[in-house]
């Protein structure tokens, strides 16, 4: 029953986080690094506004979302647009952005490790486990949220030239389709996403300026294991994840000492032995 | 006149692709491209809806090479050459792609709307959708497959169709007859000459020279980049040189 409940709600998590990571990787071929600092920074945001400043917690996460996602659209303005089409830069860019992200937390809010509390409290019991409230509301979130990017990729106009773009950006170009525009806004919905996920998570987890870097390599992982740039594989690889580390922590005696590993292991064996992934897309301009 | 090339050049690093050519494209007319391959007749085409400009962005953007362009192209009495190709798809000049590249990912309908993708007005492109199941009803059939299990043939009708989706002017088919059966190719060259009748003015690059030369109401050949030679395709034909060093007929 952990394993079933733990392994929901991480998988759930890195299927948005991956989500987020695959969508502008395939618009925009940007591999941002800096994706899960923004799930920290949102979770940083909700704590100062909620506890610190006192403010409705749903009000706060609203904020914090919008926040997270406008500071998203203006470091991809000045810092990744203007070199974007050079991969290595943006490599590098995106750790220092996520190192500067780190340290300025840490400034502001010292190393301490910090919670924020939940929207709901209570529990039930179902075989013996406890089930908080709180886990259920945000499981409950992050599928509404999945099922909201479904729609905004399969139904409209915007989410058609998305995917346009993710599989062939010069025929994209041919069909009128504005690259640098679609990235813009691309970015903003990945961001966005990380920022939803970090506000809707807080209250599980522990914050710390650190935070951003477990989740980035489980993320990469689900990302490898379901293919870069398919969001169908990505929503697969993240509930394999979830669940198999879910199941190394619960089943293996002393098995959260093994948690790190179950990731980056799953990793190497998918890279050895089918690097494209699950649902790997070959892109056009390696054809 | 329609379409005005004047003075293009394309140079990638020190190979010159295209080569101060100038040609042109009246309202009306089916004009064809031919030339052995390597000729530039690709590179001419994407020249003009500006994915070689779009290319030379991303190759000065990330310094991997550079790419000259220089030239002027003119449509509809406008210059587009300093035009992005997102934003001259607009202006009624559409390329259809070599290898036809429909989005391997999406269903028939999703790529033949991506070809709408610029017309706001939903009743308009279910119009266009209308006229497109008219002339290819196999796109109807399969208008929830994904594309990239289609046929060969049925991938090149896609393409067209899509195209056909952006309301062109000039409709530049790039090789459309390229890996198809021999009948599945009359059946492409059918629907171009469909096309044309709808009064939309064709540009055909083509290898397939003597079809060609049949549609066409005047053709070009290109060699290294160059137009060497135009006229009928009797004419051409009956060019003892031309017919043999440029077409291998």
């Amino acid at each position: 029953m952990n394993i079933i409940i733990s392994g929901l709600i991480m998988g759930s998590m890195l299927a948005l986080l991956g989500i987020g990571f695959s969508l502008i990787f395939g618009v925009a071929r940007i591999v941002n690094i800096a994706h899960t600092a923004f799930y920290m920074l949102a979770a940083y945001f909700i704590y100062q506004l909620s506890i610190k400043l006192g403010l409705n917690p749903i009000l706060g996460m609203l904020i914090a979302v919008t926040t997270v996602t406008l500071l998203g659209l203006l470091v991809y303005k000045f810092l990744i647009d203007p070199i974007r089409e050079h991969e290595g830069a943006v490599l590098i860019a995106t750790i220092a952005l996520a190192m500067v992200f780190q340290e300025g937390v840490l400034l502001s809010f010292t190393g301490d490790y910090l919670t924020v509390d939940f929207l709901i409290d209570g529990f039930f019991t179902i075989g013996g486990v406890k089930v908080f409230y709180q886990q259920l509301l945000t499981f409950g979130m992050v599928l509404l949220a999945m099922a909201v990017l479904w729609f905004l990729l399969m139904k409209t106009k915007l989410g058609l030239a998305i995917r346009s773009m993710a599989e062939d950006r010069e025929i994209a170009n041919l069909m009128g389709m504005n690259e640098s525009r679609l990235a813009m806004i691309t970015l903003g919905i990945s961001v966005a996403l990380a920022g939803f996920t970090g506000a809707v998570l807080a209250p599980l987890t522990v914050l710390n300026p650190y935070m951003w870097m477990e989740p980035l390599i489980m993320m990469m992982a689900v990302v490898v294991l379901g293919g870069l740039g398919s969001i169908k594989g990505s929503v697969v690889a993240a509930f394999i994840l979830g669940f198999a580390e879910a199941a190394v922590v619960f089943l293996i005696p002393q098995g959260a000492f093994l948690k790190g590993s179950v990731a980056l292991t799953i990793m190497i064996l998918v890279l050895l032995m089918r690097p494209e992934g699950l649902f790997g897309i070959v892109f056009e301009e390696e054809r | 006149m329609l379409l005005e090339i004047a003075h293009l050049t394309v140079r990638y690093e020190k190979a010159w692709l295209i080569n101060d050519l100038s040609m042109s494209v009246d309202t009306g007319e089916l004009v064809s491209l031919v030339g052995p391959n390597g000729a530039g007749k690709s590179t001419t085409l994407r020249a003009i809806t500006g994915l070689v400009a779009w290319e030379r962005e991303i190759k000065r953007r990330s310094t991997a090479g550079n790419i000259h362009l220089e030239g002027t192209v003119s449509f509809n009495g406008e210059r587009i050459d300093h035009i992005p190709a997102h934003e001259i798809v607009k202006r009624g000049l559409v390329l259809c792609p070599e290898r036809r590249r429909p989005f391997r990912e999406l269903t028939v309908l999703e790529n033949l709307m991506a070809g709408a993708y610029l017309e706001r007005d939903k009743k308009k492109s279910r119009e266009t959708l209308e006229k497109v199941y008219e002339l290819f009803p196999v796109l109807q059939e399969r208008s929830k497959q994904i594309s990239g299990t289609l046929s060969g043939g049925e991938q090149q009708m896609l393409a067209i169709g899509r195209a056909f989706m952006s309301e062109p002017k000039l409709l530049c088919i790039d090789e459309p007859s390229t890996g198809l059966s021999p009948l599945m190719r009359r059946d492409v060259f059918d629907k171009i000459i469909q096309l044309k009748s709808m009064g939309i003015t064709i540009l055909l690059v083509e290898q397939e020279v003597r079809t060609v030369f049949k549609m066409a109401t005047r053709n070009y050949v290109l060699s290294s980049g160059k137009i060497i030679a135009q006229g009928s395709g009797e004419e051409l034909l009956e060019n003892e040189v031309i017919r043999k060093t440029y077409l291998g007929l």
